[in-house]
């Protein structure tokens, strides 16, 4: 029974609204725990769903859901640390939450129906909403606000685009049920026409969720206002659930014929994106909106590399698994940072290598990550998104990606080195207990390990997902 | 062509130009409220055939898009008793003006569209074209975080009509869930009018502007 893996969370989520702190956080450990086992078990033994006219296990969907198991366990033995040191005043809201939007996390990952996925995503946001305003300030509240009201309203948008794509069965006369993979069997009866409609709707409404620019505005200010556990989990996974939405979609797309409609809508998106990131990476100066930003870059990557197709698409997939592990790294370690010098500003902080030693080395080692150095797997898959767009022609969007890419990173690694060796006379007010920081580490080791030998079982998913966007190589 | 349908779709379209034109918001509310029944019964006129599942659905989705979000939001404004206008950016009369300018223009545009979806009512697809973006024109033109949501609502209501043709076909636990999310959605949206208006007393939104780059 494949259902159980976000019901689990749903029930421990409901019950830690009623718990004290005491039993709460074990309670978030506990099913951070059973949710990485579920999600194994499904892994190896792929059962059928019990309702599987709306859930299907799908390659793209598996991956998805083992990086947010992973995620979410370690974050959560993270978060037992910092709720210790931090002052949350309704941490029975927080848990509860958290738990919540790891169940509706897990839904958008299993969903097949088109419907059901929109679903998934809507509540995703509503079960992460109050995630952002557990510091109740009034920054906080605009953050949310912002947040909650700009992706309802895109992912009304999307909700639009699905029912369009109804419209163009209804159009087209086919009957089948209206799910991804029954539409991408179907999908050259479809008519074109609403198709297109509807995918482009679907890729605002959703893409309004992954952050893509121009509709990415909600995005740093939620991820810094949010407490960095939260942050971690925003930008590690929930993204990439929007993503998925938008995935399955080009998939019809292709299906049907209409690779030529979607793809370049799908690179121009990303390099919007990463040519907006880049812009305000630059001249960045609160070290959590400067992950962000980074995030938006991510994203727009590896929506580029999704309209490439190709090798660009195995490229996008990979970027995905890694930027997920690494921003998420990141954003545990900004919450120390945030903890020991109590503040957002970049220039404030600095002198990381002597002041807090531990973080530096999960902070350091992150930013090389996400940089895209060798050998890590951004770099690979950057590699991977840049020579497919040269193989397939695209000169101009590939120039502007390089040129972009070189910005972020100079961006980053200028704000990099401020915090870690600019001298800085600022008291730190954090003792730097192991589970504050060897969570970090594991996330990075993962993303490391996963360069040089990816399971074969995973290396498998990885190609099946990618297939039907790549053609094969 | 299909006259009660039309006759019925006719009023959404004059709520639209109502809800322009209002200026304060309990008014807007009921002009809201008054637009969430009439988009639900649609589908009970247009003359599908109803199952009895089908039928007991729309009731649900009457009671909730007529009577719980509206009244949500409306004890939302009661227990902050915020100032009750709307704070337009664009000026009363030159909504209406344009909310004329819109439904002439989703006519125009809807007879490109053609679909055996849309066959049942010559107005289904304007109105429909007509609520998304005069929900939009709402989003965007007041600057009270209240019209706001009521806008958001409006651009649902929109959504709506469009799936109502593919109700038919729907599952309607799938379309329960939908309606289950907007409601949620409008109640989280109702929570967070209430604190903002207990942080900054008051729920215009330029005071939310702290945030940039």
């Amino acid at each position: 029974m494949v259902e159980i893996v976000f019901l689990a969370p749903f029930i421990t989520g409901v019950i830690a609204f009623f718990l004290p702190r005491t039993l709460g956080r074990p309670l978030l450990v506990f099913t951070g725990a059973l949710h990485l086992l579920l999600s194994v078990l499904l892994w190896i033994r792929q059962p059928e769903p019990l309702f599987n006219a709306y859930f299907a296990i799908t390659p793209e969907g598996m991956l998805s859901l083992l990086v947010i198991s992973l995620l979410f366990f370690l974050i959560s033995i993270y978060t037992i640390g910092y709720l210790k040191v931090s002052d949350i005043r309704s941490e029975h809201i927080f848990t509860g939450s958290m738990l919540l939007f790891l169940s509706t996390m897990t839904m958008v990952t299993l969903s097949d129906h088109i419907m059901v996925m929109w679903i998934a995503i809507e509540a995703t946001t509503l079960a992460s909403a109050p995630l952002i305003y557990t510091h109740r300030s009034s920054v906080s509240l605009e953050a949310t606000w912002k947040y909650v009201l700009i992706c309802s309203v895109g992912i009304a948008m999307a909700l639009l685009g699905s029912v369009l794509i109804t419209i163009s069965m209804d159009v087209g006369g086919v009957d089948a049920p209206v799910s991804f993979s029954a539409l991408t069997a179907v999908a050259a009866r479809l008519d074109p026409m609403w198709l297109k409609a509807g995918f482009a709707f679907i890729l605002v409404g959703y893409g309004t969720k992954m952050g893509l620019a121009p509709m990415h505005t909600w995005l740093p200010d939620a991820h810094s206002e949010a407490p960095s556990p939260a942050s971690a989990l925003l930008s590690g996974v929930l993204l990439n659930c929007a993503y998925l939405g938008i995935f399955k979609t080009h998939n019809i797309m292709l299906a049907a014929g209409l690779e030529d409609f979607s793809g370049p809508i799908l690179m121009g998106f990303g390099l919007i994106s990463i040519l907006a990131a880049g812009t305000f990476i630059l001249k960045q100066t609160e070290y959590k909106r400067l992950l962000a930003y980074s995030s938006i870059e991510n994203m727009g990557i590896i929506a580029f590399g999704t309209g490439v197709g190709g090798l660009g698409a195995y490229g996008a997939m990979l970027c995905l698994i890694h930027h997920s592990l690494i921003k998420s790294s990141l954003f545990l370690t900004s919450g120390n940072i945030l903890l020991g010098y109590g503040t957002r500003l970049i220039e404030q902080t600095g002198n990381l290598v002597n002041q807090m030693p531990r973080t530096f080395i999960a902070f350091f080692g992150g930013f090389a990550a996400i940089a895209g150095l060798p050998p890590f797997g951004l770099f690979i898959g950057e590699l991977f998104v840049i020579i497919g767009a040269f193989k397939t022609g695209h000169y101009i969007g590939v120039t502007v990606l390089i040129v972009s890419l070189c910005a972020v990173f100079a961006g980053f690694a200028n704000q990099a080195m401020k915090i870690s060796f600019a001298p800085s006379e600022a008291t730190i007010g954090l003792a730097e207990k192991s589970n504050l920081v060897w969570p970090q580490y594991v996330l990075l080791l993962t993303s490391l390990v996963l360069c040089f030998w990816i399971p074969d079982s995973l290396y498998r998913t990885i190609m099946t997902a990618v297939t039907s966007v790549s053609g094969g190589f | 062509m299909n006259i009660p349908v039309d006759m019925t779709l006719s009023l959404v379209l004059l709520s639209v130009l109502f809800s322009f034109g209002s200026s304060r918001l309990p008014g807007l509310i009921k002009v809201l409220a008054f637009q969430g029944i009439v988009v639900s019964i649609v589908p009970l006129i247009i003359g599908h055939d109803m199952t009895t599942g089908g039928v007991l659905f729309t009731f649900v989705t009457l009671a909730i898009r007529g009577i719980v979000i509206p009244l949500c939001i409306y004890i939302a404004i009661k227990k902050v008793a915020i100032r009750r206008e709307v704070e337009p950016i664009v000026g009363y009369h030159a909504s209406v003006l344009a909310g004329l300018g819109l439904i002439v223009a989703a006519m125009a545009v809807s007879h490109r569209f053609n679909a055996p979806s849309f066959s049942a009512s010559v107005l289904l697809l304007p109105t429909a074209i007509a609520l998304l973006v005069a929900g939009m024109f709402l989003l965007m033109a007041r600057r009270n975080a209240i019209a706001m949501v009521l806008g958001y609502i409006m651009m649902e209501n929109g959504i709506y009509l469009v799936g109502t043709t593919f109700s038919v076909r729907a599952l309607h636990i799938v379309e329960f869930g939908i309606l289950l999310d907007v409601l949620a959605g409008v109640m989280i949206m109702a929570v967070i009018l209430q604190n903002i208006k207990q942080t900054f007393d008051d729920v215009d939104t330029a005071l939310l502007r702290t945030l940039k780059e």
